[in-house]
């Protein structure tokens, strides 16, 4: 792990080598290797599912992905297979190839698409409201068309658990304010590159290379992905093991209810 | 100074509760309130008021490109300049612009400006605006963190097709070409002047003035509030130790003359409106796709035209439903507080008056943008045909000549077609 960038402790308090810049990255915990691969919100630093996994006895690593909060600008990313490319890169350099994975939102789709063409750098995954699938007649809502604050009440139920990716922190120095402000920016980009105009890439082709076992969770409420997907993922996914309805959650369930996908996530790992 | 006739060419019929009732006037406006028999006679009558302009002298006429846009008409502005190209046979054409990222590839572009160049005998300017969020990120489907980068390929294509002697491939990130070969050539050589529209993008101001192309401002909120974007991009060219020559600029206003100023204002009040509180309700929703603006914009805090007008318009709706809510309504609607006719004069939206107090407003905002190029709009929102037409001739009779002469002596226009001299140089125009 090297050095943190003077932003990086209000968003991931480490970085990693990657190609000409840096990702972020967290590490929590002793124990066998999980990785946690974010949703939209970027990566949330120590959280709830760290934590808990941690205490489950798993020594979890969190990489942000390019461009990212706490990552460097992505270079030479302009599409799905750069992205893929990337993450595979990312998993290696993480030092998380064949580890069990919880991944969320856009990390969730990102996952599933390196599975499809390296199976063996995941061990079991669970997938939270992944990106990736698109039907006609339930389609997936637009996140960006919308104003800041109504985009915040689609992607956690509990608009607090956001904070951080809308907020400025409390501690934060004042000569930072603005840098936060272009991270945070930055991070939407990066989120908006990945499922703009649709979320759909043909990923659904691709799904039966995913032989991993798959647990699905999904919020609810999620008001960007319909909770009538998970079945939908269920349908096209070869080995599901398991499928979890969060009550009080939205599109990212890890933000609004960490503690219970830590347990689903243990159990799947265990 | 030159002055240029600019239309938007908006669509004059949208219901008078139109911002009560729907969301936006871009991007999802209700196709339902498209009336296509509207729409034949708006564009002839269109047509008309830009063939009028140039029979009255105006130094060029000029469009731009929107899409699912009910105050601009025009999705395809190389179609107009078509339709313009026989008619206005001793104006210059203004395409401001092509929105270069939507096309594919954007050597049609190229080709079409060619073509036009050709038949007008090199009276064309070709602008290349990144196009706004509306148009480019969600009527179009463009990617907001790849546009920019897209946009950039496209232009250099562009060029690079204008004045290679060869044909030649193009490798680039999103085009890919084995052969590029321009078929027809531009008239004006090495190509005709190239304008760049911005909307308050920093580094768009760094690459004008790097480049030496021309920064055109096209704002809505006149030249009061246009001031400090114009002041940003002479300040980049200072910095490069270039000199600060005012037809490297260009600027877009509202203007509305009449015999008196009470008479302006008895004349304007309505078609202003239309389009301040009408044509710009636009849902905020859609002003700031994340990726849109660089990091050095979103660091320098510089707000794009569409997107404050969409701020403003939901910061009035915001305060409407405030109203709303303590009088106990219901349902908010998606309607603003009105925009008065008199701020948008008090604030300079519009430049209103008789002609010589018009005259003095563009002289003032002339000198204090340093604009040699000013685009103006005559007609503006649902304004009749006949107040067009009396708008249009009395600026060219009154005010125009009073400022044509501004900067005309001290610096020369090296972005204005010169395709008279270079056909007369090769001796071919035809007759």
């Amino acid at each position: 792990m090297s050095g943190a960038t003077p932003l990086a402790g209000h968003f991931a308090p480490g970085t990693l080598p990657f190609r000409d810049g840096h990702v972020g990255v967290v590490e929590l915990g002793e124990g066998p290797a999980v990785g946690y691969l974010h949703g939209m919100l970027g990566n949330p630093g120590v959280h709830g599912v760290l934590e808990e996994l941690a205490a489950a006895g798993h020594r979890v690593v969190a990489p942000s992905l390019p461009g990212f909060t706490g990552s460097s600008e992505p270079d030479g990313l302009r599409n799905l297979h750069d992205w893929v490319v990337a993450t595979s890169e990312i998993v290696d350099v993480a030092g998380l190839a064949g580890a069990p994975l919880v991944a969320s939102s856009v990390g969730a789709m990102l996952a599933l698409e390196v599975a499809a063409v390296r199976p063996e750098a995941f061990g079991p995954l669970v997938l939270i409201s992944p990106f990736g699938l698109w039907d006609d007649d339930d389609p997936v809502a637009d996140p960006f068309g919308t104003t800041l604050s109504v985009q915040r009440a689609m992607l956690t139920d509990d608009t607090e658990a956001s904070a951080a990716f809308f907020d400025d922190p409390a501690d934060l120095p004042a000569d930072m304010v603005v840098e936060h402000g272009v991270h945070r920016y930055l991070t939407r980009t990066a989120a908006a590159q990945l499922i703009w105009p649709l979320p759909e890439w043909g990923l659904a082709e691709r799904l039966h290379r995913v032989t991993n076992p798959v647990t699905l969770v999904h919020g609810a409420k999620d008001r960007i992905i319909p909770v009538s997907y998970l079945q939908r993922w269920a349908d096209a996914l070869p080995n599901v093991v398991g499928t979890h309805v969060l009550d009080d959650a939205g599109h990212q369930g890890d933000f609004d209810q960490p503690a219970q996908v830590a347990r689903i996530a243990a159990a799947a790992f265990a | 100074m030159k002055s240029i006739f600019f239309h938007l060419m908006p669509y004059p019929e949208l219901p008078p509760d139109f911002p009560e009732q729907h969301r936006s006037v871009w991007v999802d406006i209700d196709p339902k309130l498209y009336d296509p028999t509207v729409g034949h006679q708006t564009y002839n009558a269109y047509l008309d008021q830009l063939e009028f302009a140039a029979q009255c002298g105006f130094d060029a006429v000029g469009i731009n490109e929107h899409h699912s846009n009910g105050y601009g008409l025009m999705p395809s502005p190389n179609i107009i300049a078509a339709a313009l190209s026989r008619n206005c046979p001793d104006t210059n054409i203004v395409v401001l612009g092509d929105s270069v990222a939507l096309y594919n590839p954007p050597l049609r572009v190229a080709e079409e400006i060619a073509m036009l160049d050709g038949i007008t005998g090199g009276r064309m300017i070709a602008g290349f605006p990144v196009g706004s969020p509306m148009d480019t990120i969600y009527a179009y489907g463009q990617n907001p963190a790849t546009l920019r980068e897209r946009y950039h390929e496209g232009v250099d294509l562009i060029r690079q097709a204008w004045t290679s002697d060869e044909v030649f491939s193009f490798n680039g990130n999103y085009n890919k070409l084995r052969y590029v070969n321009v078929w027809p050539r531009p008239v004006q050589q090495p190509h005709p002047p190239i304008w760049i529209p911005g909307g308050g993008s920093v580094d768009t101001w760094d690459w004008c003035a790097a480049e030496d192309l021309v920064y055109c401002y096209l704002s809505y909120f006149g030249y009061k509030a246009g001031l400090r974007t114009m002041q940003g991009f002479w300040k980049k060219v200072q910095e490069l130790g270039k000199e600060t020559n005012p037809f490297q600029g260009g600027f877009a206003q509202f203007i509305a003359v009449a015999d008196t100023e009470a008479e302006a204002w008895d004349l304007y009040r309505e078609p202003a409106e239309y389009f301040f509180n009408t044509c710009l309700h636009v849902y905020a929703g859609y002003a700031d796709p994340p990726g849109y603006k660089t990091p050095n914009t979103v660091r320098a805090g510089v707000e794009g035209m569409v997107e404050r007008a969409a701020r403003e318009a939901t910061a009035r709706r915001e305060a409407n439903a405030a109203d709303a809510a303590k009088a106990g309504a219901a349902k908010p609607s998606y309607g603003s507080k009105k925009l008065s006719f008199e701020d948008m004069v008090e604030k300079g939206y519009i430049i209103l008056g008789n002609p010589t107090q018009v005259t003095e407003q563009v002289h003032e905002l002339a000198t204090t943008m340093n604009v040699g190029h000013l685009m103006v709009f005559s007609h503006f929102g649902n304004m009749d045909p006949e107040l067009v037409k009396m708008n249009t001739e009395m600026y060219a009779t009154q005010v125009m000549p009073e400022v044509a002469g501004l900067f005309e002596d001290e610096y020369e226009d090296h972005w204005w077609p010169k395709g008279d001299q270079q056909l007369a140089a090769v001796g071919s125009r035809a007759q």
